[in-house]
C-alpha cells in the first residue's frame, strides 16, 4: 500500500484547509482599504501597511520582542546545553529526580507561572523590565531547550565520544570538538524554537508586561481590544512572512549542518 | 614482570557479574585474543583496560606503571570500535590527525604523520574523504590508522572485523596481523570468532561467563582444551557419553574403550570430528584405538571435506574427511574409529 487512499486523503485536506482559511481570511484583511473588519473587503490597498509602519507604540513593542526573544534565546542555551549535556552524559545520584524537575514546567499552564512570577517579581521591582521579561519566557524555553538537547545528545553515534577520548581527548575537549560539532542541527533547531517560543509568549507577558515595557503580542491584544481596523492583519502577515523566511533559512542551515555532520 | 598485566578485574552491573577476576599477562609485542561468546565480558574487560568503564577491583599496569585510575584520554591506548565510531565531521585526515592534535604535535609533524598512517594502511590519497564517502573496510582502515599514528603503548580491537564481509574479512586479518607484527605493537584482540583468534594472535584467553576458561597458542587451546566448555566452543567437538562398566573400564557405545576416565563422577568423551575415521566392521584396530560401531545415516558435501552422521547405540557423531574419499552408502553398517589420545574426558554438567 502506497498512499493514504481517497477517504482519508479527504480528511486529510479538510483539515489543512480548516487550519489554513483563517491564514487566507488574514491575508485579504490586510490588503483591505475598509476602515472596519469587513470580509470580503469591499477595496483593496497598502494603507494598513502604511499605516503600521507609522505606529509607534507597535513599533517599539516588536524592538523590545526582538531584543528580549533574542536574550532569551542566548541565556536559554547557555544554561539549557550544560544541563542537557550533564543530564545526558553524567552519571550521578538523583539526575532522574533532576530530569523531572527540569520538565515539570512545561507541565504547569502558564497562566498559574504567569500569576505566580507577578507575585514573585512584585516585590522584587522586575515586573515590566527586560530582565523580568526574559526571566519569566525562561521559564518556559529553558525546559524546552534541555528537553530537545538531551534528545539530540542521546541519539549521537554510539563509541564516538569513547572513540574521542581514547585518542586523548580531555572530557571537555571531546565536548568542544565532538559531542557539539555533532549536535549543530539539534542546537540550530533549539536556538530558533526558543526565539519563536519567546517572540509569541503571550500568557506570562500579559502578567509582568507594563505600559513601560510591552511586547508585541501584548501589544496586539491590547490593539484589538480597542479598536476594530484591519491593521493587526497587516501586521499578521509581515509577521508571518518573517516567520516563513526564518524557517526556510533554519531548514537550509541544519540541513548543510547534516550533510557535514552525518 | 610483563608488558602489560591486568590483576583480579572484576565488573558487577547491578546483580550480575560481567567479569569476574580476569588475570591477564601480555609481553612486548605480542598480540592476545579474547575469544568468548557475546556477554562473556571480553569487551567489558577491553573496555576497562581503556579507562571506558571503571572496574570495581582490580588493578591495571602498561610497563610497571598503574593505569587503573588514570582516565582514558591520559592512557595512551589506540582503540578500534567495533562500530569504527569516525568523526563524520572530520575529514579521513581529520580523522587521523585528531590524536595528535589533542597532543599538541607542530603541524607539520602531524600532517607528516597522517600521511604515513594513511599509507601504512594504504589509504593514500583518500584524506580529503568524509566517512561516509568510504566503503566497510576502507572506515575499518581509517579507524586503524587512528588508532596507530598515536603510537599507542597498546593496541585493542574490539571485534573490529565483525562488520565486514567474509572476503574482505580475510584479507583484513592478514593485513592487521602483518601491521601488528611489522610494528611490534602489544595487542589485544576481542573476538567471537575463532578463526579470527586462531589466526591474528600469538597466543588465547578463552572466556566464559566473566572469566578466563584457559589461555595458551592456539594449539594448546584446540587440541588441550582445559575446560569443557573450551573444548565445546573452540572447533567442533563429538561429545560422546561415556559409562563406566562392571569392572571400572569405560565404555562408550556400550564397547569397552582404552580411554582413561576421571577419578568419579558422571563424564563425557569429547574427540573432534576430524580425528575419526571410518573403517568397515571387519578391520582390525591396535590396542590404543577406540572403536564404535554404527549406522551411516548422511553423508554430506561440504567442499572441502565430506560430513558424514554415523548413529550407533549412544547417540550421533559426525565424522570429517577428507572431500575424495571413497563413497559411503547411506544405511551402512561400519565403525568408527580414532586414536585413544584424541578423547577427551570432561565431566558432564548439569543440565
Amino acid at each position: 500500500m502506497n498512499g493514504a487512499g481517497p477517504v482519508l486523503s479527504g480528511i486529510a485536506a479538510l483539515v489543512y484547509a480548516l487550519i489554513l482559511a483563517p491564514i487566507v481570511v488574514v491575508f485579504t484583511l490586510a490588503f483591505s482599504a475598509d476602515n472596519f473588519i469587513l470580509f470580503p473587503p469591499s477595496g483593496y490597498s497598502l494603507r494598513w501597511f502604511q499605516a503600521l509602519a507609522g505606529n509607534a507604540p507597535l513599533l517599539s513593542a516588536l524592538g523590545l520582542s526582538v531584543q528580549v526573544a533574542s536574550v532569551v534565546t542566548l541565556c536559554s542555551l547557555l544554561v539549557g546545553v550544560p544541563a542537557a549535556l550533564a543530564l545526558a552524559k553524567g552519571e550521578f545520584r538523583g539526575k532522574d529526580a533532576l530530569t523531572g524537575f527540569f520538565l515539570a514546567p512545561l507541565l504547569l499552564p502558564t497562566l498559574i507561572t504567569g500569576l505566580a512570577l507577578l507575585l514573585f517579581f512584585t516585590p522584587l521591582r522586575l515586573t515590566a523590565t527586560l530582565p523580568g521579561l526574559v526571566l519569566g519566557h525562561m521559564t518556559v524555553t529553558v525546559p524546552f531547550v534541555i528537553r530537545m538537547m538531551a534528545t539530540a545528545l542521546a541519539n549521537l553515534p554510539h563509541d564516538i565520544e569513547a572513540a574521542a577520548a581514547t585518542l586523548g581527548a580531555t572530557p571537555w575537549r571531546v565536548v568542544r570538538r565532538v559531542t557539539l560539532p555533532l549536535a549543530a542541527p539539534g542546537l540550530i533547531a533549539c536556538a530558533c524554537l526558543s526565539f519563536l517560543l519567546s517572540f509569541d509568549e503571550t500568557v506570562i507577558s500579559l502578567f509582568i508586561a507594563g505600559p513601560r515595557a510591552s511586547t508585541l503580542p501584548v501589544e496586539m491584544v491590547r490593539y484589538v481590544e480597542g479598536r476594530t481596523d484591519p491593521l493587526i492583519a497587516a501586521l499578521s502577515v509581515v509577521l508571518i512572512i518573517a516567520t516563513l523566511i526564518v524557517v526556510v533559512a533554519v531548514e537550509r542551515l541544519v540541513g548543510v549542518a547534516r550533510a557535514v555532520g552525518r | 614482570m610483563s608488558y602489560l598485566e591486568l590483576a583480579g578485574l572484576q565488573k558487577r552491573y547491578g546483580a550480575s557479574v560481567a567479569v569476574d577476576d580476569v588475570s591477564l599477562a601480555v609481553e612486548k609485542g605480542e598480540a592476545v585474543a579474547l575469544l568468548g561468546p557475546s556477554g562473556c565480558g571480553k569487551t567489558t574487560t577491553l573496555r576497562m583496560l581503556a579507562g571506558l568503564v571503571e572496574p570495581d577491583r582490580g588493578a591495571i599496569r602498561v610497563d610497571g606503571i598503574a593505569m587503573t585510575n588514570l582516565p582514558a584520554h591520559k592512557r595512551n591506548m589506540g582503540y578500534v570500535f567495533q562500530s569504527y565510531a569516525l568523526f563524520p565531521h572530520l575529514s579521513v585526515a581529520g580523522n587521523v590527525a585528531f590524536g595528535l592534535e589533542e597532543r599538541r604535535r607542530p603541524k607539520a609533524e602531524i600532517a607528516r604523520q597522517v600521511e604515513d598512517a594513511l599509507a601504512l594502511v594504504r589509504l593514500a590519497g583518500l584524506d580529503q574523504r568524509r566517512p561516509r564517502e568510504l566503503s566497510g573496510g576502507q572506515q575499518q582502515r581509517v579507524a586503524l590508522a587512528r588508532a596507530l599514528v598515536i603510537h599507542p603503548s597498546v593496541l585493542l580491537l574490539d571485534e573490529s572485523l565483525s562488520n565486514l564481509d567474509a572476503k574482505l574479512r580475510d584479507a583484513m586479518r592478514h593485513e592487521i596481523r602483518s601491521i601488528q607484527r611489522s610494528l611490534g605493537i602489544t595487542t589485544l584482540f576481542v573476538t567471537h570468532d575463532q578463526v579470527e583468534a586462531l589466526t591474528m594472535c600469538d597466543r588465547i584467553a578463552v572466556m566464559h561467563r566473566g572469566r578466563i576458561a584457559q589461555i595458551g597458542t592456539a594449539e594448546d587451546i584446540y587440541e588441550r582444551p582445559a575446560t569443557r566448555f573450551v573444548a565445546e566452543f573452540v572447533g567442533r567437538a563429538n561429545a560422546l557419553p561415556a559409562t563406566r562398566g562392571p569392572d571400572g573400564k569405560v565404555l562408550l557405545w556400550n564397547e569397552p574403550q582404552p580411554v582413561t576416565a576421571p577419578a568419579s563422577g558422571e563424564f563425557d568423551v569429547f574427540v573432534r570430528p576430524q580425528r575419526m575415521r571410518i573403517v568397515p566392521l571387519s578391520e582390525a584396530v591396535g590396542a590404543e584405538t577406540v572403536r564404535v560401531s554404527g549406522r551411516i545415516l548422511r553423508s554430506v558435501f561440504v567442499g572441502d571435506h565430506v560430513e558424514v552422521l554415523v548413529e550407533g547405540a549412544g547417540g550421533q557423531l559426525t565424522v570429517e574427511m577428507p572431500s575424495g574419499s571413497p563413497a559411503l552408502a547411506e544405511g551402512a553398517e561400519v565403525a568408527v574409529i580414532w586414536r585413544a589420545q584424541d578423547s577427551l574426558p570432561f565431566p558432564r554438567e548439569a543440565p
